[in-house]
């Protein structure tokens, strides 16, 4: 194949579907890179992982009981999955010596087994929702779903509702941005401004676990924590500028979207673990060459900014 | 103007537990107007215990806080809390102008932006401690004392009357350390009421007009030729209160 | 030399057992013992998702291993996963060390990163889906002499190692710089520590699953750790724990059609926990809260008893008797809980009854506690007066919770301290209970 050929392969083969499943792969993405950049900067990137695991049998009970993967309802499961886990590991934490780590630990395999054991005692064979479906999700499957006619053209809907979900976060990061910045940063100074720190804290938990769950279908239950991540920490070695990182975050999720479709083409793998490599190829590109951090400029400047910066702090101290 | 002898905070036994621990007892001070006032007291005294607990930060348990007459929540806007600076990440992707801008969020509410005045506001204020040069700049890439004068620009864009400061003198060169007294004491003239907790006593005496001593309990406070006596600073540093912090250790361990 | 090692190993292959179940629980022997020692040290040292990073990390070297060894020795798959997650691991640190990224960050990019790597290969190769299906959530069932050798080796050797190394990787999750000042080649035991765990992870994969190895690394040991303060008996539990909720877990799945053993392992694990949880003896909730109950008790008698006493001391110890109705009016409360604390008090001899009911006085006993009660709050008072610089209006309430907790030794100390003084700062007498030799010397004269 000639290297154009390679470029153009996804359109030749899927045509507009290739359009619809970088969409739904960047809608995904999108909210996720956003709310997990600052996940990332309140060193709460594992609180991530234990939601991602932990609201899964929420899910599958308000899925048993509605039979509709697109049910609000599967939202409200796993919310109150979400809140189960907060207050196991409040219990195992406050009331015993075992550490904050270790309590979520405990807390998200234990949630996550009973999700798996009561999938498959309460759904079986079930074709929506099996474990094919936690690991791998269901974006490959995108184009089969059903479609609502759109502007003249059939858009699936996983795409439309994603695309609400993307938006909201949007706009929630947009009149919050403030808020979440200075909490991020200074969370005893946003207290005496009479910011309630909890508030906050759960506030951004909630809405991590609701587009964890919008985005569980596509790229289940252990992937989503790679788009939550990777975007974040990517931005965060290649600026010094919040607004800045946002953006690089989102550029990231657009990249991966697109590089994912072309390496489940290509390879003919699973699309979401597909756009999480991509992503984690990136992650690596900033790594060795982000502009702030990047290792490779530290090996050939004189004198590397991250390292004076370090050896400034120790002076400090 | 506000009448020279208007008290800018008052509390009344304010008393924080941490994790069942006493940490201060009963604290009963009136702050005048206008004063400089040095919090000073040993390690584990509960100095940034007491301003976090006025500034609703700890919660404390029991007592009340009064500023300018009335209680902390309704009167928060008129005061300025600068927290320790080791308390942040310095990695934090934000500029110096970021830092000091959030010292006018005070006054935005939840969803108004920083507009000109803000914007004006902050960059005065970073004048002020020679810090605009560097607006620019990431925090991280400052020098300890750098980021401590980021840190009381921020204090200064809030533009309140009453400043509690924890430990800006920590970490910082002598010649930051000699531009922050400057300042602090311009702040007094400007008729501002300013608490800092300090951890050099040697210095407390010249840099501050009104002492506040602390040890787990209010030893004393007042000017400073009053208080800044052998037997004061001894009671607040030397006769270390065994009894009472081993009965303290027993009360956490219930 | 080659004699040697068929030796050894026709005599690991005597251990093997042949029939099925028995297989299955060898299986579930070898998983406790293997995460039940590591996990006490990734609970203490806390990298319990240092733990889920690895174990996770491990998948796409399985996945090369089913597709690169024909015959899936296993052998070849645990080797690959053991490079995997070693790797894994490695990557963490370097991020770490090279970045500003934090270490929750780090861990979970490499979590995800490897774990979307084997998915999306393995789902490139889609003709071993069940195969992968057994190492991502177990399959205790499947396990073979083949897979058993394997995990007994890698148990063995790691148990040795444990063995050997066992005090200074102590040493050094309980004191990292302590025991670098020791002269312990820290990092070189890092190594060890973090080969040793992608062991234990490998010898877990096929009866656990990657997706959930972590629980048996974290679960078992934290249960352990509520039981003893004794490192050498927490290794021990752990395993025990580990061992126990293996073979609960692999036999449960066995009964149950399809359910995949790993999620039923890492929740027997978890019920095992619960139960500790709750019914640990020192450091189980229940227990707590008993103790936490009994307290609030004792300090509901021994208010009691001061109310009576400062009833006396109200009327010149005039009387011999109080009424309950007195009682409860000091106490600010109603005649029937007062009767109910009059009854506690009396099971343990502090009080008589009159005949009648209504009135009651303090036995010898009674007295000597009242006084006690009594005595701490007022020195306590008068510490915090004199030594502390109290304001008088503001030592009281102190007063009424230090009382009940004040043992002997800092009373006499207080009493030293303060010059064995008679009355306290509102001017009340302080009573001397060691002076009580007959009830009447109690009233002062």
């Amino acid at each position: 194949m000639k290297t154009l050929e390679y470029i153009t392969l996804p359109w030749d083969v899927l045509g507009l579907g290739a359009l619809w499943l970088i969409l739904m792969a960047f809608f995904v993405a999108l909210p996720c890179s956003q709310m997990g950049s600052f996940l990332i900067l309140r060193r709460m990137a594992l609180t991530g992982d234990a939601i991602s695991h932990s609201v899964f049998p929420g899910v599958v009970i308000a899925f048993f009981i509605t039979g509709d993967l697109a049910s609000p309802w599967l939202i409200v499961g796993a919310g109150l999955a979400g809140l189960a886990s907060t207050v196991i590991i409040e219990l195992i934490h406050k009331w015993t010596r075992v550490k904050q780590d270790a309590a979520t630990g405990i807390s998200f395999t234990a949630l996550f087994a009973l999700g798996v054991v009561l999938m498959e005692l309460l759904l079986g064979k079930n074709v929506d929702l099996d474990l094919e479906c936690v690991l791998h999700g269901r974006l490959g499957l995108l184009l089969e779903e059903d479609r609502v006619l759109l502007f003249g053209s059939l858009v699936p809907m996983p795409v439309l509702v994603m695309a609400g979900v993307a938006v909201f976060t949007m706009l929630l990061l947009g009149l919050f941005f403030r808020v979440m910045m200075l909490s991020s940063f200074d969370a005893d100074l946003a207290a005496s401004y009479g910011y309630r720190p909890a508030v906050i804290h759960y506030g951004m938990m909630f809405v991590v676990s609701f587009i964890v769950v919008a985005a569980f279908q596509a790229v289940g239950a252990i992937l989503v924590i790679a788009l939550l991540i990777l975007p974040g920490a990517a931005a965060y070695l290649c600026t010094y500028r919040l607004k800045v990182m946002l953006a690089i975050a989102a550029l990231h999720a657009l990249i991966s979207a697109v590089g994912g479709l072309y390496l489940h083409v290509w390879f003919n793998s699973n699309m979401a673990a597909s756009v999480v490599v991509c992503g984690g190829v990136l992650f690596l590109l900033a790594w060795l060459l982000g502009p702030v951090d990047g290792v490779v400029w530290k090996w050939f400047k004189d004198e590397p900014p991250a390292l004076e910066e370090s050896s400034d702090k120790v002076g400090n101290r | 103007m506000k009448p020279a002898d208007e008290i800018a905070l008052e509390t009344h036994d304010l008393t924080v537990t941490y994790h069942k621990r006493p940490v201060l007892y009963g604290i009963d001070v009136a702050v005048p107007s206008g004063s400089l006032v040095g919090i000073v007291g040993p390690n584990g005294a509960g100095k940034s215990t007491f301003i976090k607990s006025v500034m609703g930060v700890v919660p404390s348990s029991g007592g009340w806080v009064k500023v300018f007459g009335k209680p902390m929540r309704e009167n928060l806007p008129r005061v300025g809390y600068v927290p320790q600076r080791e308390s942040v990440d310095w990695d934090f992707p934000v500029t110096v102008m970021d830092v000091a801008l959030m010292g006018t969020y005070g006054g935005l509410g939840l969803l108004r932006r920083p507009g000109k005045v803000e914007k004006r506001r902050a960059s005065e204020a970073l004048e002020k401690v020679g810090m605009l040069p560097y607006s620019n700049r990431q925090i991280g890439n400052l020098s300890g004392g750098q980021q401590q004068r980021v840190f009381l620009a921020r204090a200064l864009a809030q533009d309140s009357d009453l400043y509690l400061m924890d430990e800006p003198f920590v970490g910082v060169d002598a010649a930051t350390e000699a531009a922050i007294v400057t300042l602090l004491r311009e702040m007094r003239e400007r008729g501002k009421t300013v608490m800092v907790v300090h951890h050099d006593l040697q210095s407390a005496g010249e840099y501050f007009d009104h002492l506040l001593l602390l040890n787990m309990r209010l030893v004393a406070f007042g000017a400073v030729k009053d208080v800044y006596t052998p037997e004061l600073l001894q009671k607040t540093y030397g006769g270390r209160l065994t009894i009472l912090s081993e009965v303290a250790d027993q009360a956490a361990k219930l | 030399m080659f004699e040697d090692v068929s030796f050894l190993a026709s005599m690991i292959d005597l251990l093997i057992p042949g029939s099925g179940s028995g297989k299955a629980i060898m299986a579930a022997v070898l998983l406790g013992a293997s995460c039940g020692l590591l996990g006490c040290f990734v609970v203490l040292r806390r990298v319990a998702l240092m733990g889920d990073a690895v174990s996770h990390a491990v998948l796409p070297g399985v996945v090369a291993g089913l597709i690169y060894s024909a015959e899936r020795s296993p052998g070849v798959i645990f080797l690959f996963a053991a490079a995997a997650g070693l790797l894994g691991a490695c990557l963490v640190r370097l991020m770490m060390f090279s970045t500003r990224l934090k270490s929750d960050a780090a861990l979970g990019i490499v979590l995800a990163t490897f774990f979307a790597f084997g998915i999306m290969w393995q789902s490139r190769n889609q003709q071993d889906t069940v195969g992968v299906m057994n190492f991502l959530f177990g399959n205790i069932g499947s396990i073979d002499a083949s897979d058993l050798r394997m995990m007994l080796v890698t148990t063995l050797i790691l148990v040795v190692t444990m063995f050997f190394l066992r005090r200074p990787l102590l040493m050094m999750s309980f004191d990292e710089g302590f025991s670098r000042g020791l002269g312990y080649p820290v990092k070189i035991l890092n190594g060890v520590f973090y080969f040793l765990l992608t062991f234990s992870v490998v010898v877990a994969l096929q009866a656990v699953g990657v997706v959930l190895v972590s629980a048996m690394l974290i679960t078992p040991a934290a249960a352990a750790y509520l039981l003893t303060d004794r490192f050498e008996r927490m290794l021990i539990l752990s395993v025990v724990f580990g061992v126990a909720s293996g073979i609960s877990g692999g036999l449960v799945s066995a009964e149950v059609n399809g359910l995949p053993t790993g999620p039923v392992i890492a929740l027997s694990a978890t019920l095992l926990f619960g139960i500790i949880y709750l019914l640990a003896p020192r450091h189980g909730v229940l227990s707590k809260v008993a103790r936490t109950l009994r307290r609030g008790m004792r300090v509901r008698r021994e208010n009691t008893l001061k109310a009576i006493y400062q009833i006396h001391e109200g009327e010149g110890f005039a009387h011999e008797e109080v009424s309950v109705l007195m009682l409860a009016r000091k106490r600010g409360q109603t005649e029937e809980k007062v009767n109910k604390d009059c009854k506690a008090l009396l099971s343990r001899g502090f009080i008589e009854m009159a005949e009648d009911g209504v009135s009651l006085h303090l036995s010898r006993l009674g007295w000597k506690r009242a006084m006690e009660i009594v005595r701490n709050h007022r020195l306590w008072e008068l510490y915090l007066t004199n030594e502390a610089d109290y304001a008088e209006d503001h030592v009281h309430e102190d007063a009424e919770k230090i009382e009940h907790i004040l043992e002997p030794g800092i009373v006499r100390q207080l009493e030293q301290h303060l010059d064995f003084p008679e009355l306290d700062p509102h001017g009340k007498p302080i009573p001397q209970p060691a002076h009580l030799v007959t009830q009447s010397s109690v009233v002062p004269s």
